[in-house]
């Protein structure tokens, strides 16, 4: 294994845990100022000075500290070898340790997993990556990204069916419809609302993280500023008190369609802290 | 205004908190969620907490780990279903996130409880906590049932004597 690979995956990920990027920083400052519910605008506020004393510390955001998803960038010249995916895997391991991750690996046989019988390994590392997501870019670099995915907005992601009837109405009007029901029991609003459009739900779940990856507060596509605008018009507000801010912002990727009635979305209402990512080049 | 409230919580404070309020909470606090609830209420059920004492109590929706704690969603199927239980057994005061049903906040009117939400702040609830103990379940890891002292704990009423801000 590569020791300057694991080293630097290892503090990308507690970066991840524990900062916010700066257009985040700059997103919540904005709904600071333009927030009337002084409950809501105090916990936008908290929400703030959390993510300033954690990337101080280097201390957890929240202590739901999330499952690693990890995404590969390829450029066109740069091989990937077992041993790379590897150190990746090991980086992650002590990263989690350094952070520190919450412990949260389930022990046991599929059955044991299932309903937790067996209870919890203590060491944080033994928590395991989701699958790695790898897509090529034009850039001659391999860049890895890590975003870690916490429980409260899992509960409430949704990817599901839905019937266009030739009219993108019905769709995005279907994604507000699943988000405002999931904010509502999230708590952690304001929410940063994911979504992925493919053919399959495996194609529409890797739009939706893409679209995580790729996404900026700073800059929102009209179908995107459609859907932050009816969220935030739903009253839901910072920790459910009320208020304009429902949600910072909507990433939204849309890849590939079917010649169908049907489109297949995956809705994930990120918590406030989410998307934790960091981007580092190996 | 701030309004400080210590625990144990007297019948006279729950009666005085309104949906809406902000309070900070200092003294000794439960904690527990999905995997430790239900078998609390189990012990209440068999008559055999023990040396656990609900009465006047707060109890905590969040895990304890090394990575500190935070609010977990109080509408998880086991912790919504503890609240009516605990409530009757003298807890006054729940601890979580996120919207709970019209039943749960009935129940919490008839056993004078309310329910409470924290901003899922872990940073800085890291420098309000003075201690933790393991009280009960030690084998549930970080989802056993413990007892933090803390200090300045800030939170918003969201459900009492029957109204809340859902």
């Amino acid at each position: 294994m590569d020791d300057r690979i694991i080293k630097i995956v290892s503090n990308g990920l507690v970066t991840s845990g524990s900062s916010f990027l700066p257009d985040k920083k700059a997103a919540y400052e904005r709904a600071i100022s333009k927030e009337t519910n002084p409950q809501a605008k105090w916990v936008l506020e908290k929400i703030l000075e959390n993510a300033i004393v954690a990337e101080k510390n280097q201390s957890p955001l929240c202590d739901d500290t999330g499952v690693p998803h990890l995404m590969l960038d390829i450029g066109p010249n740069c091989p990937i070898s077992g041993d790379l995916l590897e150190s990746i895997k090991e980086g992650i391991s002590q990263g989690l340790r350094k952070l520190p991750g919450r412990p949260m690996s389930i022990k046991g046989d599929d059955a044991q997993r299932l309903d937790q019988s067996l209870g919890m390994e203590v060491d944080p590392g033994a928590l395991e990556a989701a699958p790695i997501l790898i897509r090529t870019i034009k850039e001659n670099k391999i860049k890895l990204h890590i975003i870690m995915f916490g429980g409260g907005s899992a509960i409430r992601a949704k990817t599901y069916r839905v019937f266009h009837k030739h009219n993108v109405d019905n769709v995005i009007d279907e994604i507000i419809s699943w988000a405002t029901e999931g904010t509502k029991l999230l708590g952690c609003t304001p929410c940063t609302i994911a979504v992925g459009i493919g053919r399959s739900h495996y194609e529409a779940t890797s739009m939706m993280f893409q679209a995580l990856v790729d996404g900026t507060y700073d800059m929102q596509s009209n179908l995107e500023k459609r859907i932050t605008d009816k969220m935030n018009a739903s009253g839901v507000g910072s920790l459910g008190l009320g208020g304009n801010t429902t949600v910072l912002a909507t990433f939204m990727k849309v890849g590939p369609q079917r010649a169908s009635g049907v489109r297949i979305v995956s809705m994930r209402p990120c918590c406030c802290f989410e998307p934790r990512i960091a981007t580092i080049e190996l | 205004m701030k309004r400080e409230i210590r625990t144990p919580i007297s019948e006279e404070d729950i009666k005085s908190l309104h949906v809406g309020d902000t309070i900070y909470i200092s003294g000794k606090i439960f904690c527990g969620r999905d995997a430790v609830l239900p078998k609390i209420c189990m012990l209440i059920h068999d008559d055999n907490l023990g040396y656990i004492d609900l009465q006047d109590s707060v109890i905590f929706h969040t895990a304890v780990s090394l990575a500190g704690v935070g609010p977990t969603s109080s509408n998880k199927v086991e912790i919504e279903e503890s609240i009516p239980v605990l409530s009757e057994a003298g807890v006054r005061l729940h601890l979580g996130k996120g919207a709970i049903g019209s039943d749960t906040i009935s129940k919490l009117y008839e056993y004078n409880a309310v329910y409470a939400v924290i901003p899922p702040v872990t940073a800085l609830l890291k420098n309000n906590t003075i201690s933790q103990c393991l009280v009960a379940f030690p084998e549930l890891g970080m989802e056993a049932f413990y007892e933090l002292e803390v200090r300045d704990y800030p939170c918003i009423i969201a459900a009492a004597h029957n109204k809340s801000i859902y």
